[in-house]
């Protein structure tokens, strides 16, 4: 894979869903090409296919058609354990319900992923500790995720997001779930990530978030509008 | 974070719920230790008990068990002399068990009399006192209900009266004896009041004298000699008498308490069913409420080995910390169920039902460790084969 080459590169995207009998065409033929460093907003409107897109692209979903490439590795080729892999060390998911274990600490949530990838403990803590202070949560990496604000607990999904180094973030609605101020605190963590050279892809009907990101995909039915 | 630190974290959300299934756990723990128990420990307890004097050997009217009947052997001097001569026997004895009466003050109570030989005995322990020296005719042994009976201890004198036998037309004989020792029969029930004279006195009490009779003959067989081997030499020398070994009784005593095997084998089998059904559906809900947060740890790329490594780590701490406390449960029920079982008429008090042992408290456990833990299979496979996607969008919805 070369530095020039596309993080993220997606074709011909088809996505069907069976529903009470019938065939909903989630996506109509989606392709998108994100590079390093970019900051993608994909938006528009409920049931536009944007979460679907996201999902096909994390290799959360396997598409009816077209094919998705991460680094230059096709996912459809790959056997779920490959794919679970891939998914753990080159992408970085948040989710508009920030989904942390309410039974761990913000550090061991953080920490998760990187036990997943086989760090060792000390260096999973370090890096943990590191990360929980860039996201501005340095003084709470001891409290349970139920112990915390919603925008700190969508700071800590971040750092854990952010836990093996991914080559690219992809955020679901991640402020849908947050007030103005709180939002803008997640707008601002996004903008400064990008600025050192996270590539970032997000969903959102969030105007601002849109506003922030350097590139908009705009969808409605299942099909890109405008890039 | 392990992931057996992680399932107990996870109990942890649900304490009441968590704390009602251990409580399940341990109940069907106890009543499985219980059943294990009992179903080892009956015999255990009985060969135990058979040989706590070291003699391996029982000698009794053909066609029956020791003080099984009143049937009784003739002769019993002789055959004791031809027994201690016999190669890889040790010692030997010989014992006549019968009923009879003791005066207390200025009635009658019933005991049960043992004509013993103090030098080769197998039937009790010195708790008090002094034992019979083998020439002592005037002295006798009690029990504890026994001296409690005839209001008697160590140094005083009691009378003792032969059973009365309506078809003679003779009166009962009596004798007064003087307390030596107080003792602990060994297969006495509980509360029996039982005395002990040398074989002769008791055998003129009973009116036995005439054919040197007595009950059982015990054998103590040499420690280089095989058990089964003397046991086997013996039956052939005296045909006319029943030779059991400590285990040919244990077999005996097995045959006709197999229907205690078989319901502890049944309830065991049925605590240890209720035991998995609990962890499995206490895992099945727990796995069914965290869908969402199973889809997340998918998608952010934890494998499904994990998952189910993480349910089974529950399964396993539930059915652990379960385990343990049914064991602490099942110690204190089997101590209230043996003073229950073994307070019936006619068993002895040195007998117990249920016997802890550390092999039985480990074969306990372990049996519930593995099956509880494998009880995590379903939902650890339910956990698995979440559908990602599909639990995600649900969860955004």
């Amino acid at each position: 894979m070369s530095e020039a080459g596309p993080v993220l590169l997606a074709t011909a995207l088809l996505k069907d869903y069976p529903m009470n009998g019938e065939t909903v065409h989630a996506l109509r033929g989606v392709s998108l090409r994100v590079h390093r460093g970019d900051y993608v907003a994909i938006a528009g409107p409920s049931g536009s296919g944007k979460s679907t897109l996201l999902q096909l692209i994390g290799g959360i979903d396997t598409p009816s058609s077209g094919s998705v490439e991460i680094l230059g590795t096709r996912l459809e080729s790959l056997k779920d354990r490959e794919l679970t892999r891939l998914r753990l060390t080159r992408l970085g998911f948040i989710f508009q319900r920030f989904h942390l274990l309410p039974v761990l600490t913000a550090r061991e949530n953080v920490e998760l992923p990187m036990a997943e990838a086989g760090l060792g403990g000390a260096e999973r803590r370090a890096r943990a500790r590191e990360l929980l202070a860039y996201v501005g949560l340095g003084g709470r990496a001891d409290h349970r995720a139920t112990q915390l604000s919603g925008g700190e607990m969508q700071r800590v999904a971040i750092a854990r997001a952010l836990a093996n180094r991914p080559a690219v973030l992809l955020a679901d609605e991640p402020t849908g779930e947050l007030d103005a101020a709180t939002g803008q605190e997640i707008l601002d963590l996004f903008r400064r990530l990008n600025a050192d050279g996270t590539t970032l892809v997000v969903v959102t009907h969030d105007q601002r978030l849109a506003a922030e990101a350097g590139r908009v995909i705009h969808m409605l039915d299942g099909r890109i509008l405008g890039d | 974070m392990n992931g057996l630190g992680w399932g107990v974290k996870s109990l942890a959300r649900h304490p009441l719920r968590t704390a009602l299934s251990l409580a399940g756990i341990a109940v069907a723990a106890a009543m499985l230790l219980d059943m294990v128990m009992l179903s080892g420990g009956i015999e255990k307890s009985f060969s135990e008990m058979l040989l706590t004097r070291g003699y391996q050997v029982r000698m009794t009217p053909k066609g029956t068990l020791p003080f099984d009947s009143e049937a009784t052997i003739s002769g019993a001097s002789r055959l004791v002399i031809a027994l201690r001569s016999e190669p890889g026997v040790e010692a030997a004895g010989a014992v006549l068990g019968t009923s009879l009466y003791g005066r207390a003050s200025d009635s009658l109570v019933t005991l049960f009399g043992y004509g013993i030989e103090p030098q080769a005995q197998a039937l009790y322990q010195l708790t008090a006192g002094r034992d019979l020296a083998r020439d002592d005719t005037s002295g006798i042994l009690l029990s504890e209900p026994a001296a409690g009976l005839l209001r008697a201890g160590v140094g005083d004198t009691v009378t003792l009266v032969g059973r009365l036998d309506p078809q003679i037309a003779e009166a009962a004989i009596g004798r007064k004896l003087l307390v030596r020792g107080q003792v602990r029969w060994l297969y006495d029930y509980r509360g029996q009041p039982s005395v002990g004279t040398l074989l002769p006195v008791m055998q003129r009490l009973a009116r036995q004298s005439s054919e040197d009779r007595a009950s059982v003959l015990m054998v103590k067989v040499r420690d280089d000699a095989l058990v089964a081997v003397v046991a086997e030499r013996l039956r052939q020398r005296f045909p006319q008498l029943e030779v059991n070994s400590v285990a040919d009784l244990v077999v005996h005593f097995k045959q006709r308490l197999v229907y205690f095997r078989q319901l502890s084998y049944i309830l065991g089998s049925m605590s240890l069913i209720v035991a998995v059904l609990l962890v499995a559906t206490l895992l099945t809900i727990t796995v069914n409420e965290r869908l969402g947060e199973i889809a997340t740890l998918r998608a952010i790329g934890v494998s499904r080995a994990t998952i189910v490594r993480q349910v089974l780590a529950e399964g396993a701490a539930l059915t652990f910390a379960g385990a343990t406390l049914g064991i602490l449960l099942g110690l204190g029920t089997a101590r209230y169920l043996d003073a229950i079982l073994t307070s019936f008429p006619g068993l002895p008090a040195a007998f117990s039902f249920f016997v802890p042992r550390a092999d039985t408290l480990t074969f306990a456990a372990l049996v519930l460790l593995i099956t509880g833990s494998l009880a995590g299979l379903y939902p650890a496979w339910l956990a698995a084969r979440a559908p990602v996607a599909a639990t995600l969008r649900a969860e955004a919805t």
